[in-house]
């Protein structure tokens, strides 16, 4: 509400940041994961003089480097760019309160960044001994990064005492921060299993082939077993509220929690009867398949955390629409427009209710809705008479308990209905029809 | 129109505005000397790529660079989080702003760097494969880096006139302004840009040092081609440098001839440090990497002092409170100065180990 909003037409600018953020997610826990796969895996190759499996180390962490460095960390800086344009407020809130915890999670990237570089130009120049070191290096400075952004995530979910105490410590260990950091490091050990069947089912040799694959394949039967069980800690643990939106109080939400199960069930079960049980015949198609599953998995599970979190963006602190809980009594009395600065109304405006209206959904509405995309507000509103529409607004959040209140001031409501109303029922319509 | 400004975070400053400050400026110094090396690097790279078909001194440096593109690139990113951060801290009123009306060029800052950086990798992977491509994806990795450049200098600069925002959202909230009407922004970045290419050329002479002492022939015309490089773009920098200083608004201008003492002197001692480095780098060629580090240190500290001429009117962080986080600021120290020695360590294990035994499985 103190910055310009950026208009983002069909897809809003929430889905943009969900796309760029589920892509990061589903590469960045690979980096993590990837970092024990390949300390493991190497120790007992090196232990077992097994030449083939420290050869399929080596071809993997070239892929590793390729997905994970490059993709992982400029797809991590693109949710930052996302998000500073689309929630600039709550970006600002995240950047002041844990300034010291990002300069923290910076020095981890660094080690982390430089490890996987002298590990990967390494294999054939540092010691075996040194070399296993700095692949613990790595996997160290990448969980550590991991830790240091899961108490940043979770803090927007559950502040916990923060919301009282404004302490750093309460804020960064929340509520969920431990049982969300037990899910993403179990979705980091199955994603590095996950991505590992890619490589290893484009091996050439064929025993080689066979045994990396059914290997590989017990890395995500591992990860996907523990996930749920620190999926349950984390749920108990997230707002009444939060659990109530994805379990019937929000009918989509509760849709997409329940893909979740599914489709991480369907990621289980493929694994154990695919790679785990035949890998003689399992084909690379099979493993982008599985990956593919995964993708899913991930994508719906971030968008349910995500959608819980309504009406907020920072739980008790921030609503979605950037206006501070502190901050409610005060545009509530101001009105909207007066408090959003960047709404630069003008005498036009004022006499335009139409205009106005428009005004208003941008600054209170639409870092939520689109006009006519994702969550668009004119199918929503369809077949809704004036009436209607006023009385919602008026009670918007106790309707619906995702949403946050309507500020406006009356004025404000009556050109919002306007507005509202005319983008199913065009001004020339309704005026032909009065005729 | 009036000039509209977001209020400063609530939260306030987690350290005073000083030490925010030092660290910003220290921190992009850090970024700046790894974006000068990516920058000038990839397009000599590129240069030498098409020079290479009829020279083998070329064709090595762009084997050479080649190697060492990624990985430079990939610190460029990461030295860059640390000044970005600092500015959100100090400046998120003004950085926000103008990164909000430039939505889409500056979204696409992060598309242009993934696509350059692969192209690099491709690069150093994939020469043979891609056949005739080399050079072409050479250029474009150089092309997008030049692009991001450009990108960057429209959003420091919109950054830095609050004025033009108001007028530029009400025009259109989509997100797809540019600064094209800054009389500033062509001089400013070719300032950036022209000593990247002096700074890569230092790179390059150093590496020729490097090989000189290991006895290998190639390092003596690296030595000469760098310092080619590196003296050709401080001349044309000295012009270019001027054109800038002349393009500011003229009071800034005034406090930079005379007009404010501290701020004049850190100038132009910047610029006789760069112009002895000139002079130098024949001769002794540690001596010129220094006093060019002096002279980016010193022009660092003179782009901070201009910001702050520029935003005075409308933000000044030292009115906005401090909320001190020491406990948390010692820990980062703490853990800053365990992580430097963990990488020093694996960079010193890396260097003792010497050539790698037989050639990588992976290339």
């Amino acid at each position: 509400m103190e910055y310009p909003f950026w208009d983002v037409p069909l897809l809003g600018g929430g889905m943009l940041i969900g796309i760029i953020a589920i892509l990061h997610v589903f590469v960045a826990h690979f980096a993590i994961g990837s970092g024990l796969f390949l300390v493991l895996s190497e120790i007992r190759a090196r232990r077992t003089g097994d030449e083939a499996l420290l050869g399929y180390l080596k071809r993997h962490s070239t892929f590793f480097i390729l997905v994970a460095l490059v993709f992982g960390a400029i797809s991590g800086v693109g949710i930052w760019w996302a998000i500073g344009l689309v929630h600039p407020s709550a970006t600002s809130a995240l950047i002041h309160i844990f300034v010291w915890a990002w300069a923290i999670e910076w020095v981890f990237f660094i080690v982390e960044l430089l490890a996987a570089f002298i590990y990967y130009y390494g294999w054939n120049r540092l010691d075996p001994r040194t070399h296993i070191r700095v692949g613990w290096i790595y996997l160290a400075g990448a969980w550590l990064s991991l830790f240091m952004i899961n108490g940043i995530l979770t803090f927007m979910l559950t502040p916990g005492k923060w919301v009282e105490t404004r302490s750093i410590v309460d804020a960064f260990f929340n509520p969920s921060m431990l049982p969300s950091l037990v899910v993403r490091t179990a979705v980091a050990v199955a994603l590095a299993g996950l991505y590992a069947l890619i490589t290893a089912s484009a091996e050439a040799d064929e025993s080689l082939r066979e045994r990396v694959v059914k290997y590989a394949s017990k890395w995500v039967l591992v990860g996907m077993t523990v996930i749920p069980i620190g999926g349950i800690w984390y749920i108990s643990r997230i707002p009444d509220q939060a659990r109530e939106i994805s379990m019937g109080g929000a009918p989509v939400v509760t849709l997409f929690a329940a893909a979740s199960v599914v489709f991480s069930a369907f990621v289980f079960l493929a694994t154990l009867a695919g790679p785990f049980l035949f890998p003689r015949r399992f084909h690379v198609t099979f493993a982008f398949v599985i990956v593919a599953l995964g993708l899913v998995t991930t994508g719906v599970t971030e968008w349910v955390r995500e959608a819980v979190r309504k009406p907020y963006i920072i739980y008790d602190y921030m609503y979605s629409n950037a206006v501070r809980t502190e901050d409610v009594q005060n545009v509530w009395e101001r009105g909207v427009l007066a408090s959003a600065k960047w709404s630069l109304l003008d005498e036009q405006d004022k006499q335009d209710l139409l205009r106005m209206g428009e005004k208003v959904f941008r600054f209170h509405c639409q870092s939520c809705h689109t006009v006519n995309g994702f969550n668009g507000i004119k199918f929503a509103v369809k077949g809704w008479k004036k009436d209607f529409i006023d009385m919602q607004l008026q009670n918007l959040d106790q309707l619906k308990g995702y949403m946050p209140p309507f500020l406006g001031t009356e004025e404000e409501r009556k050109a919002l209905t306007e507005w509202l109303y005319s983008l199913n029922n065009p001004v020339e319509v309704q005026q032909a029809a009065s005729r | 129109m009036p000039v509209v400004i977001p209020p400063p975070d609530p939260a306030g400053l987690p350290a005073p505005a000083w030490l925010l400050q030092i660290l910003l400026v220290f921190t992009f110094i850090l970024h700046i000397l790894a974006m000068n090396l990516l920058v000038g690097g990839t397009t000599i790279m590129a240069i030498g790529l098409r020079k290479g078909k009829h020279s083998p001194f070329h064709a090595e440096l762009a084997k050479r660079l080649s190697r060492a593109l990624p990985v430079v690139m990939s610190f460029t990113i990461t030295l860059g989080i640390a000044p970005l951060l600092f500015v959100q801290v100090l400046y998120g009123q003004a950085f926000y702003t103008a990164s909000i009306l430039m939505a889409w060029p500056w979204l696409s800052v992060v598309a242009l760097v993934l696509l350059a950086y692969y192209g690099l990798y491709l690069v150093q992977f994939r020469p043979d494969w891609l056949g005739r491509w080399v050079t072409p994806i050479a250029w474009m990795s150089a092309l997008f880096i030049l692009l991001v450049g450009l990108l960057y200098t429209h959003n420091a600069t919109l950054k830095l006139t609050p004025e033009k925002w108001a007028p530029m959202y009400d025009a259109s909230p989509a997100g797809l302004h540019l600064n094209w009407s800054e009389p500033t922004l062509i001089p400013r970045y070719l300032h950036f840009m022209v000593a990247a290419f002096a700074v890569a050329g230092l790179g390059i002479a150093l590496l020729g040092l490097l090989a000189r002492k290991r006895g290998d022939s190639w390092g003596d015309e690296a030595v000469r081609y760098g310092a080619k490089w590196f003296i050709g773009a401080t001349l044309v920098q000295l012009g270019v440098g001027l054109w800038f200083l002349f393009s500011l608004p003229s009071n800034f201008l005034q406090s930079f001839i005379g007009g404010n003492t501290v701020n004049t002197v850190v100038l132009w001692a910047g610029v006789l440090a760069a112009v002895l480095g000139l002079l130098l780098v024949n001769r002794s060629l540690p001596g010129a990497v220094l006093l060019t580090v002096v002279a980016i240190t010193l022009m660092s500290v003179t782009r901070h002092s201009l910001r702050q001429m520029y935003l005075q009117p409308h933000i000044d962080v030292n009115t906005i409170p401090v909320n001190p986080q020491w406990g948390v600021f010692i820990i980062f120290a703490v853990l800053l100065v365990i992580g430097l020695a963990t990488v020093g360590w694996m960079v010193w294990q890396f260097y003792q180990a010497g050539e790698p035994k037989q050639a990588a499985a992976s290339q």
